[in-house]
């Protein structure tokens, strides 16, 4: 029998952080290995970006007061953050299915940090679709300045983070993959629609003003286009709010849905 | 030192019309070898996953290693290894990759992306212990192409790499040869001896609880006995001689005059409390058969449960 033993030796930050990467390196591999999720998020651009996004171009784009392309691309590119991440989510549910879910919670580290590390991994595909995106949209002739595409990047792990936290909220409470699915959709499609990823909602009023309001799509939205369009003449009329503000709200809505989501993740699996 | 105290435990499932752990009390010692045995659905899974920290329980109180499990679940954890009864593996990863994954969350350390970029220590441990249970050459191989069995012995590796100080067995043993769970025996024996380890486990071979230092058996969630194998096998069970003779009738007749009770099935079953030399040295019938039946740990499960089937009924 081997007398050498593994003694824990981090700090708590540390291992906290530790589980964070170990979880999100498991997603991250296991992606890897599946060609079917690797074709989808390449697969989701060209739909999403190709042929909404052309057909949007060619027939509604008129009197806007700013290029549609360019406009459409940024709301695209976080279209795809929080859609694939979201749907990575639900892998959740398969966690569930195969009692991994009781491993990752039977050891001594945050909750929060399981999580987390979940929906980051979930974000490698989401990053991979953005990458797919911009090459669908320079294949349309719309392309971003390098540098203020390197700082939607930078602001990509934040993003993947909201979408992600709002999705454990529905998927933690799930056991069912086909309903986890449907949930998916449920989330993911009025953020598209309401959030002004294709569709500017400026001028949205009454209901529709109010739910866009609440979607946390729309202030990552924002803040990405406040940093595309910073200097130019269509900033006052493409960004909403300033880029605090959006700051303050995705940093309120993240925080507030990873409690609500982490709370629910746990409790449905030891509450039975 | 106790390391477990269960007082009271309750845990009723939502829907279900009774508990499925009706008020349970018991503790363990510390490098205690527990052996918590009943039968199917009787509460033994839900009681573990209690006491391991991943089920609420109704009502009761549990603490473990002196640790409240509901206000100090995190140390519970740091404290306690489990192999669960069902697999609980990714098959996405390699059966290394598994492993990988439970030290770096235990803090055994940082995570790396290859087996070669983890730390020596690390890697000495997995080879040791895979080679203990005969996994080596599946190592690295995708969970996917591993037999159930060989996932079971992948899933003990796991559990024992933090070494923990309370180590929860579910039917650890379920799908393994015969070699291999000697081989786990041998290894969680010397763990035990090495760092004084607390084994609590759940079998339905009831053989493998014959050397635990204390049996519990659970049946319709309450506690229907706890004490040692010994005393559990002497409370339910006599031991029992087993006679024949070329004159089976001179046999009979010579017990009868002796006064000792006797059961002819197949054989002539002498049941006895002291010594079987007392029985065997008044007898003068010439004796074709003799043997000497010690009853099991298995022995006595089974009679407890006809028994408190009877009893039900």
């Amino acid at each position: 029998m081997s007398t050498l033993v593994l003694t824990r030796k981090q700090s708590r930050v540390l291992r906290e952080l530790n589980t964070v990467l170990t979880v999100m390196a498991r997603e991250v591999t296991a992606y890897l290995k599946s060609p079917g999720a690797a074709i989808m998020s390449l697969a989701m651009p060209l739909v999403m970006m190709g042929m909404i996004g052309g057909n949007l171009m060619q027939n509604m784009a008129g009197g806007l007061g700013f290029e549609f392309g360019q406009f459409m691309l940024v709301g695209m590119l976080v279209n795809m953050l929080f859609m694939i991440t979201s749907m990575g989510m639900a892998s959740m549910v398969d966690d569930h299915d195969i009692d991994f879910n009781q491993e990752m919670l039977v050891s001594p580290v945050s909750r929060y940090s399981l999580v987390i590390g979940k929906i980051l991994g979930s974000a490698f595909a989401g990053i991979v679709s953005m990458a797919g995106t911009l090459v669908v949209g320079l294949i349309m002739g719309i392309t971003l300045p390098l540098g203020k595409l390197l700082l939607i990047l930078a602001l990509s792990p934040l993003m993947c983070l909201t979408g992600g936290a709002l999705a454990l909220i529905v998927i933690g409470l799930i056991k069912n993959r086909k309903a986890a699915n449907l949930a998916v959709n449920l989330i993911v499609m009025p953020q598209m629609f309401l959030s002004g990823a294709i569709i500017p909602i400026n001028n949205s009023s009454g209901a529709l003003m109010v739910f866009s309001r609440l979607m946390p799509m729309t202030y990552c939205l924002d803040l990405a286009r406040a940093v595309v369009y910073a200097g130019t003449p269509e900033y006052d009329s493409v960004v909403m709010f300033n880029p605090m503000v959006n700051f303050a709200m995705i940093a309120v809505l993240t925080v507030g849905c990873l409690i609500i989501g982490t709370f629910f993740f746990a409790r449905s699996e030891k509450n039975r | 030192m106790s390391v477990i105290e269960v007082n009271n435990l309750v845990k009723q499932y939502k829907g279900a019309k009774a508990p499925s752990v009706d008020g349970i009390s018991f503790v363990v010692e510390k490098g205690e070898f527990f052996a918590f045995l009943g039968p199917n659905g009787a509460g033994k899974t839900t009681t573990i996953s209690i006491l391991t920290t991943t089920l609420s329980k109704t009502s009761g109180e549990v603490k473990i290693a002196g640790f409240d499990i509901d206000r100090e679940a995190r140390k519970v954890r740091e404290k306690v290894g489990i192999i669960f009864q069902q697999p609980s593996l990714d098959p996405q990863l390699t059966a290394e990759q598994n492993i990988r994954f439970h030290a770096c969350l235990y803090g055994m350390c940082g995570y790396r992306p290859t087996f070669k970029m983890m730390p020596a220590a690390y890697r000495k441990r997995v080879l040791d212990l895979a080679e203990i249970v005969g996994i080596q050459d599946a190592l690295f191989k995708p969970i996917k192409k591993l037999s159930g069995g060989m996932q079971r012995k992948l899933e003990i590796i796991r559990s024992l790499i933090h070494t923990p100080a309370v180590l929860f067995l579910d039917e650890p043993t379920q799908g393994l040869d015969a070699v291999s769970r000697r081989g786990l025996w041998d290894y969680i024996n010397d763990v035990r001896n090495q760092y004084g380890t607390t084994v609590f486990l759940t079998t339905h071979y009831i053989d493998e609880a014959e050397n635990v230092d204390k049996v519990c058996l659970i049946n319709h969630g309450k506690i229907a006995a706890c004490c040692s194998p010994e005393d559990m096998r002497n409370s339910l069970l006599r031991q029992e001689l087993i006679l024949d003779a070329e004159d089976r009738t001179a046999l009979t007749n010579e017990l009868t005059a002796l006064g000792l009770p006797f059961t002819v099935n197949g054989r002539v079953i002498v049941p006895y409390q002291e010594s079987a030399q007392d029985v065997i040295s008044r007898l003068q019938t010439r004796l074709t058969v003799l043997r000497i039946h010690e009853p099991s740990l298995e022995d006595a499960y089974v009679e407890f449960l006809n028994k408190s089937g009877r009893d039900a009924a």
